[in-house]
């Protein structure tokens, strides 16, 4: 039994939602997909220690180079100096070497206080997004006067950087908390809107017929057939926001972003502590990647008739 | 108007496009269909027969006359004229037994009665074992087995029933002709039946129209025997009788000689 591996992984042929192969147990005259996917994570680690080995190259000191490394801390810290800094982050730890007072992870927060402050930014932010820009697709799509009123704002707002406008954010909402959930919360919605609009200009007409028929009523097409139907997009669409509001975090976290790891992960930047900072790109980078995979595993499980009606 | 349950067009005619190049879709067309009739109308593809199933739907509005059940005016769609779609509108989010119980549930019928419902009509079409089945993993005739049985349990006066056998295989095509035919017996239903193949409107229907190209028109209208309740007689003997093979005939030329 192989257990399909899907996901963000790239599948060389066969393709991420291919499941036919599921069942049947690879042997010698199985397509070649299946045996790439067998040798699936040999490939992915084998590309990672790769990867590593570049890395500890560039970054240990070289008798022919003089005892230095090719690349010098500053710019890129070794192996062993990021791995300390994760563990200085996670710890209580002193301020420095030969001092005896100790103080707790980086900034007063642990690693995971910091992540965990940011993942709540972007749950309220991507939570107001859905709340908003759900109703908004489905009132654009069925109101015309809507749509041709909103569509070039939405454009407008989502073709702009958020280091833009996250002063003016900070000017009308404070320097806390609010300002930083109302960029995520912008950068999140128009996604919505706009695959929830997608959705509905796919529903297939007789599909609306059908249920009228059938007796039902305006909210009743709505509940039943068109949240349903838009299902498949939206969850798209949630998939992209949150790719989008991840990608603005360390913009919403610029100024007064402790705890928060984008703040951390630029405040870092800004101290030199350049180890730390590649300490906070790891963090956010994997669970970007955690947090697509859930979405994906979750459309999975809500809409499995995805591309099959 | 007659307080029955009948359906009457009148005067109806249907354009498409916008005013200074619209097409006429459908010439006044006048009809009435008494309760418990199975028609068939049966023309050449793009002659109006789908138009026609439509305004009485009530999906589209006539562009001039009325259409009335039981002497009160149509607007939109209702409960009351269920349709079968030429291709199947079930809904993958649920399964079999789901979109069945669908009309009833937006009726407001509770959840048992709803359950028991679903069940007699999934017999009633053979799809008992599929009830929790996706609908995207029943096969073409299952998937219009399944919508006729939608239709049947949210009981209308009239069944409109547009071309559901149209993309099946001759042989699934049959069944379904004579699984339609005993569900209309023992039903009563008013069916219209739209059809491209005059050999299905002649077995179908009690009664068999005939539409003419576009502008379509009802050009034939004539009673048929072959599908009367009390006469169940096998279907490849229906098939050979002579007088079968007349009417057919006459229902051939009639959409041959409407061009």
């Amino acid at each position: 039994m192989v257990i399909p591996l899907e996901g963000l992984e790239y599948h060389p042929s066969g393709g991420p939602d291919d499941r036919h192969g599921g069942q049947a147990a690879v042997s010698k005259s199985a397509p070649l997909w299946v045996r790439v996917r067998k040798n699936f994570w040999t490939t992915r680690l084998t590309a990672l220690a790769a990867f590593l080995v570049v890395w500890w190259f560039l970054t240990t000191p070289w008798a022919w180079n003089g005892d230095k490394p090719i690349m010098l801390p500053l710019y890129l810290p070794s192996i062993p100096s990021v791995w300390n800094a994760f563990i200085r982050a996670n710890t209580i730890h002193p301020i420095a070497e030969g001092v005896d007072r100790e103080v707790v992870g980086e900034y007063g927060y642990y690693l995971w206080q910091h992540l965990l402050a940011t993942l709540q930014r972007i749950g309220i932010g991507l939570f107001f997004a859905i709340v908003v820009g759900l109703p908004l697709g489905l009132l654009m799509a069925s109101v015309k006067i809507i749509s041709v009123s909103i569509e070039p704002y939405i454009n407008f707002l989502r073709s702009l950087p958020p280091l833009g406008y996250i002063g003016l954010l900070i000017v009308w909402f404070g320097i806390d908390n609010t300002s930083k959930i109302w960029l995520l919360f912008l950068a999140a919605f128009p996604p919505i809107t706009i695959a929830t609009i997608a959705g509905v200009s796919g529903i297939k007409e007789d599909q609306i017929h059908a249920a009228q028929s059938l007796g039902a009523s305006r909210l009743q097409v709505v509940s039943s057939v068109t949240v349903p139907a838009i299902a498949p997009d939206l969850i798209t669409g949630i998939r992209v926001a949150l790719g989008f509001a991840w990608t603005t975090v360390v913009a919403a976290e610029l100024n007064n972003g402790i705890p928060g790891i984008g703040g951390l992960a630029y405040l870092s930047g800004t101290e030199l502590k350049t180890p730390l900072t590649i300490t906070c790109i790891i963090v956010i980078g994997v669970t970007a990647i955690a947090l697509d995979s859930i979405i994906k595993a979750m459309e999975r499980v809500l809409t499995p008739w995805r591309g099959k009606a | 108007m007659s307080r029955d349950k009948s359906l009457v067009i009148d005067g109806v005619r249907q354009f498409f496009g916008p005013k200074n190049s619209r097409v006429q879709a459908l010439s006044r067309t006048d009809l009435a269909i008494e309760p418990g009739q199975f028609v068939c109308l049966a023309g050449p593809s793009g002659c109006g027969k789908t138009t026609l199933l439509r305004l009485i739907a009530g999906f589209i509005k006539p562009s001039e006359g009325q259409i009335t059940v039981s002497g009160s005016e149509i607007f939109g769609p209702g409960p009351d004229r269920g349709v079968v779609f030429q291709s199947p509108t079930l809904y993958p989010w649920m399964d079999v037994a789901s979109n069945v119980e669908l009309g009833l549930k937006f009726q407001g019928v509770s959840k048992d009665q709803r359950r028991a419902d679903s069940e007699r009509y999934l017999q009633m079409v053979g799809l008992t074992d599929f009830a929790h089945r996706r609908t995207y993993e029943l096969s073409g005739g299952m998937q219009q087995r399944c919508q006729i049985a939608r239709v049947l349990a949210s009981d209308p006066e009239f069944i409109l029933m547009d071309e559901p056998f149209g993309a099946l295989d001759a042989l699934t095509r049959e069944r379904l002709q004579n699984e339609l035919l005993d569900i209309w017996r023992k039903t009563g239903k008013t069916i219209l039946f739209i059809t491209h193949s005059v050999d299905e409107a002649v077995f179908l229907g009690a009664r068999v129209l005939v539409m003419s190209p576009r502008p379509g028109r009802i050009v034939f209208d004539e009673p048929a025997i072959f599908s009367n309740p009390g006469e169940v007689i096998a279907a490849e003997e229906i098939r050979s009788l002579p007088a079968f093979l007349e009417l057919r005939e006459r229902v051939r030329n009639a959409i041959q000689h409407s061009h």
